[in-house]
């Protein structure tokens, strides 16, 4: 054994550089491997921290009117269901948490926004948090009780004990608290949003006029369940509770367009509802794969070296044969270098992972880091199941390899037609990968660029908008005020508002156009309210008609009790489509809608504010002369965009200290809508060079066994008269072959699994062949770059000097 | 034919230069059939590998058919060498991974010739030497003098003016070792132009002329009455 060690160290010593690629390039793997197992592990352990996590559900409501753009499932449900649910069913154990992103902590007449949810005094039946100081459970009762979280408390009292103290919390309307309890910090891998938790107010909150009504979704509503047999019982209950309650608002048969899905709290991150639902799940599905085929090409890369070093230590094992070794031994040997070999390469990896962690969690907006618990097991055992796979292989071949053969003058054994179609099938695999990584890549970047780039129907650089307008907390005459500063500041050239802002800011609200005899009511549009100077200031593109002025009175519909009587709207391409109007002009002047028409004025070119990922069914525009409620506001401006954000935020702070501001470039907030899509195609692309480089370190590994093996060949051809360039040619000829052929496997697969992700995409790019030509170009001047000085080394060196080689 | 002038060869290693060859003077005739002989070590191989090209002079004139060649580049050496020259070696040097026939071959493969023809030289050439029936075996599936067979059947293929050979019967029993001379006084008595270095004073003698070598020089040279 100890022999065997020595002549490992030697082996190891003697060839260095490939030694470094092979443990460098598994390292690589391993890290890459690593780092991905984090990911994955991280998404797929969302609420698992939670005790009896897997007793908790979500409360969904469902609407499955058919052909309706507003179908889907929503994870929210209406202000007053449990309290239904609870006189239904008496004891159910739920709560409702409202709030969450919204509302802030006020101090000295400054708002900073917090997490700040409502809950039920149920709350702690349903989600038990661990308590750091204070009381829990019960504390709820108490109107007037806070609990905060742990990062909270030293937020605002440092190191004071905050039991006792008070805090002003706005939510709704700045109300005084007294800190009751401090729980445990929510970890990060959770969907739940509390720093704060106050009581649900017994009665529904101003302006929650929906509170009670069917078929809206303004909470989110938890049950538990002791097994999943009483939550599927309770289910089935469901749908005659539904007809019985939802009557009134949705009319009779109400379960069969309304239903209340329970979705397991455990299960909610990764089945998401909404158009994002499949990208996440492909994106954490994906990047596992990629993990795993990572360590995989790292591996059999590692046999693949490790096959072609054994071939140099022919000799060696020959001699041990010789003296007595017996093939057991030697399969010991060389499976336990191999394990030595993994071990050191893990050790590496771990190191890597470490070292590149903090760039992953930069492009992938994570906060990754390593377990040591959880990541030594696995490299152990990641490193007993790579060790043994990667050392039996070479250890067979090379203990039945015949002794005399290997101790004869003939040269070094070379491996064998079979052994080399196998070594080169392995360097097609990993070029495979690495190409299918390089177009995913390539096509991710051009369609986000073209997302970001394309047309939205507005212009939308030099505006920016102000979110926080649309707060319940502010009263109209203050979002006036408001609007009015911001409209004097220097630099700002127009204001507009309406009810809606891109990036999903402002409300959405689904409206039917009754239209008598079509299915469930009619088409449903996205109904937007605008102030005077909104279609001016967005830049917005008059397809036909006009847009609204104040010119003609009969366009304003601020007084919905008059909207019997007709309003005049503006359509938006897409609305007037879905109407069947053939072209804009046809539009203008029609009138739809029973019982309450709607006169179209005009139509313009379609403005998106929401993600392509959904589809767009289409707005109509209606008009308030003064200003719409809970407006967005839109600052059309000049000059530099951080100091008009920071005069706007000022002007805020004087005007509107009670509510934070929320405001940011429309460039900012259009990109926030392909943030996932971003970290992605940053992931992705990391994935692809490391790929690619793993595959160049294959490929080096090859060359550099290839060449070295034969350079007596070399010398036999040259000294028949080939000349250098010859030689130059048939050597990187030979060694891109194998790229070639992974350049044509790739193709289909890449054009395959590219067209599933551009599918999840209502505006993409396609796909030209130009990207597949491109990557396939790249993979070749990489290897050829990779495998050159190699075969220039051996392909120039002097035929005596070659024939003489050993 | 040839004519070499003061040719000498050094190697330089990192303290020690090594004088392999000092101060040659050869001459061969066209059609000549001349034998290297010496002790081990003398710079034999390295004067054969010189004639060659595959190695450079590193002093003095190297006249191949009335033009120098000793600092010629390296594209017109390996031109000669394909168009005009032919090796065979002391161990055989054929390559493990082609076919006998993909080896003979390999003489012709970097000249363009039309395709027919070159399979016709090459199963000439194969027919020759008495192979042609293990043309589709690999090199270790051949006995020694077939291998050796082989690659003299390499060497002709391109119908070389001269056939250089590097101790051909080194590693071959007597039997193959005759078999072997026998092919190579043929192709002089057909005019092919042959240096041979071998350590058997039989072989030798089958030769018209020998060279007698010691410490990288030329002792004697004694030509055999025709």
């Amino acid at each position: 054994m100890h022999s065997a060690l020595v002549s490992f160290y030697r082996t190891v010593v003697r060839h260095k550089l490939h030694t470094a690629l092979d443990i460098g390039g598994l390292a690589l793997g391993i890290a890459v491997f690593l780092t991905l197992a984090l990911y994955v592990r991280f998404e797929t352990s969302f609420e698992r921290w939670l005790p009896h996590h897997e007793q908790i559900y979500v409360v969904g409501t469902e609407v499955h009117l058919p052909g309706s753009v507003i179908n889907g499932v929503y994870p929210a449900t209406m202000g007053g269901l449990l309290e239904q649910m609870q006189a239904a069913f008496p004891g159910l154990t739920g709560t409702r948490m409202r709030g969450g992103t919204g509302g802030g902590v006020v101090r000295d007449g400054v708002t900073t926004k917090e997490d700040v949810t409502q809950v039920d005094a149920s709350f702690f039946d349903v989600f038990a948090l661990p308590m750091v100081a204070g009381q829990g459970a019960g504390a709820l009762r108490d109107p007037a009780a806070v609990l905060i979280s742990r990062a909270v408390a030293a937020r605002y009292f440092g190191h004071d004990d905050p039991i006792g103290q008070t805090l002003t919390i706005a939510l709704d309307a700045p109300v005084r608290y007294h800190v009751a309890g401090v729980f445990e910090d929510i970890p990060a891998n959770s969907d739940l949003k509390a720093g704060l938790l106050i009581p649900m107010p017994s009665l529904p909150p101003p302006g929650e006029w929906a509170w009670n009504k069917w078929g809206t979704a303004s909470l989110t509503t938890y049950l538990r369940f002791p097994t999943p047999a009483a939550a599927a019982a309770f289910a089935a209950k469901l749908p005659p509770f539904v007809d019985a309650r939802a009557r009134p608002d949705v009319g009779p048969g109400a379960s069969k367009w309304l239903s209340l899905p329970l979705m397991p709290l455990r299960d909610v991150h990764l089945h998401p509802v909404g158009a994002e639902s499949a990208s996440r799940r492909m994106m954490v599905a994906v990047l596992g794969a990629i993990g795993l085929m990572t360590l995989a090409i790292a591996v059999f890369n590692h046999v693949n070296l490790a096959t072609a070093r054994g071939i140099l230590r022919a000799r060696e094992v020959a001699l041990r044969k010789v003296t007595g070794a017996t093939r057991a031994t030697l399969i010991r040997q060389f499976v336990g270098e191999a394990v030595l070999m993994v071990g050191l390469a893990a050790l590496v990896g771990l190191a890597l992972a470490e070292v590149g962690l903090p760039f992953v969690n930069a492009a992938a907006g994570t906060s990754l880091t390593v377990p040591y618990g959880w990541a030594l097991p696995l490299l152990v055992l990641l490193t007993g199941v790579v060790g043994f796979l990667a050392g039996f292989y070479p250890a067979i071949v090379q203990s039945t390899y015949p002794a005399a053969a290997a101790l004869s003058a003939a040269p070094a054994p070379a491996g064998g037609r079979g052994k080399r179609r196998l070594r080169e099938a392995l360097i097609v695999l990993q070029f495979t990968l690495a190409i299918i990584f390089a177009i995913g890549t390539l096509v991710m970047m051009l369609e986000v660029a073209h997302l970001r780039g394309s047309d939205l129907g507005f212009q939308r650089r030099g505006l920016i908008t102000v979110a926080s307008l649309a707060d319940k907390g502010l009263a109209p005459d203050q979002v006036r005020s408001v609007v009015s500063a911001i409209r004097r500041l220097p630099g700002v050239n127009s204001i507009g508002l309406a009810t809606a802002g891109p990036g999903g800011d402002g409300s959405s609200i689904a409206d039917a156009i009754e239209t008598p005899g079509q299915a469930n009511g009619g088409p449903i549009l996205q109904l937007v309210s605008v102030g005077p100077g909104f279609f001016d200031t967005y830049g917005a593109r008059l397809l036909a008609g006009r847009v609204f002025d104040g010119r003609h009175p009969g366009d304003d519909s601020s007084n919905w009790k008059r909207w019997n009587a007709g309003r005049m709207i503006v359509l938006s391409r897409q609305a007037a489509q879905t109407l069947g109007f053939a072209t804009p002009g046809d539009a203008i002047g029609r009138t739809v809608g029973y019982p309450r028409p709607r006169t179209i004025v005009g139509v313009i070119e379609d403005m998106r504010f929401l993600s392509t990922h959904q589809p767009d069914g289409g707005s109509y525009y209606i008009f308030y002369p003064d200003q719409p409620p809970q407006p967005v506001a839109a600052v059309r401006f000049r000059g530099d965009p951080r100091a008009m954000l920071d005069r706007i935020a000022s002007v805020w702070r004087r005007e509107a200290p009670q509510v934070p501001f929320r405001g940011d470039t429309v460039d900012a907030r259009i990109a926030s809508l392909y943030e996932v899509d971003t970290r992605a195609m940053r992931l992705f692309t990391i994935g692809a060079m490391l790929a690619l480089m793993i595959a160049c370190i294959g490929l080096y590994g090859l060359a550099a066994f290839d060449t070295a093996r034969r350079v007596r060949e070399i010398g036999i051809r040259k000294t028949l008269g080939a000349s250098t360039t010859e030689m130059l040619r048939m050597l990187v000829g030979q060694f891109l072959r194998p790229v070639v052929v992974a350049t044509v496997l790739a193709w289909p697969i890449a054009f395959y699994a590219m067209r599933q992700w551009l599918a999840a995409f209502a505006d993409r790019i396609a796909l030209s062949p130009l990207y597949f030509l491109g990557a396939g170009a790249a993979a070749l001047v990489i290897a050829a770059a990779t495998v050159l000085a190699q075969s220039w080394r051996v392909a120039r060196a002097e035929p005596a000097r070659a024939l003489r080689y050993e | 034919m040839i004519q070499l002038q003061d040719v000498s060869r050094t190697y330089a290693s990192d303290e020690v230069e090594t004088t392999a060859l000092g101060g040659i003077d050869l001459h061969v005739e066209g059609g000549e059939f001349v034998a290297i002989m010496g002790p081990s070590g003398c710079g034999k191989s390295t004067l054969l590998n010189i004639l060659g090209t595959i190695d450079r002079p590193s002093g003095g004139r190297y006249v191949f058919e009335g033009e120098d060649i000793a600092r010629a580049p390296e594209a017109e050496l390996a031109k000669l060498r394909r168009d005009r020259l032919g090796f065979v070696f002391q161990s055989f040097n054929l390559i493990d991974e082609l076919t006998i026939a993909e080896n003979v071959a390999l003489g012709l493969a970097y000249r363009s010739m039309p395709a027919r023809e070159k399979k016709d030289r090459i199963a000439a050439a194969m027919d020759r030497v008495g192979i042609a029936h293990r043309q589709r075996h690999h090199p270790h599936q051949l006995s020694g003098g077939q291998q050796q067979r082989a690659a003299i059947a390499r060497a002709i293929v391109g119908e070389p003016r001269l056939i250089l050979a590097d101790e051909p019967t080194g590693n071959l029993d007597t039997a193959n070792g005759a078999q072997v001379m026998e092919i190579l006084q043929q192709l002089n008595a057909e005019g092919a132009t042959i240096v041979m270095v071998t350590h058997s004073p039989a072989h030798a003698d089958i030769a018209k002329r020998t060279v007698h070598m010691l410490d990288g020089r030329i002792l004697a040279s004694a030509r055999l009455a025709a």
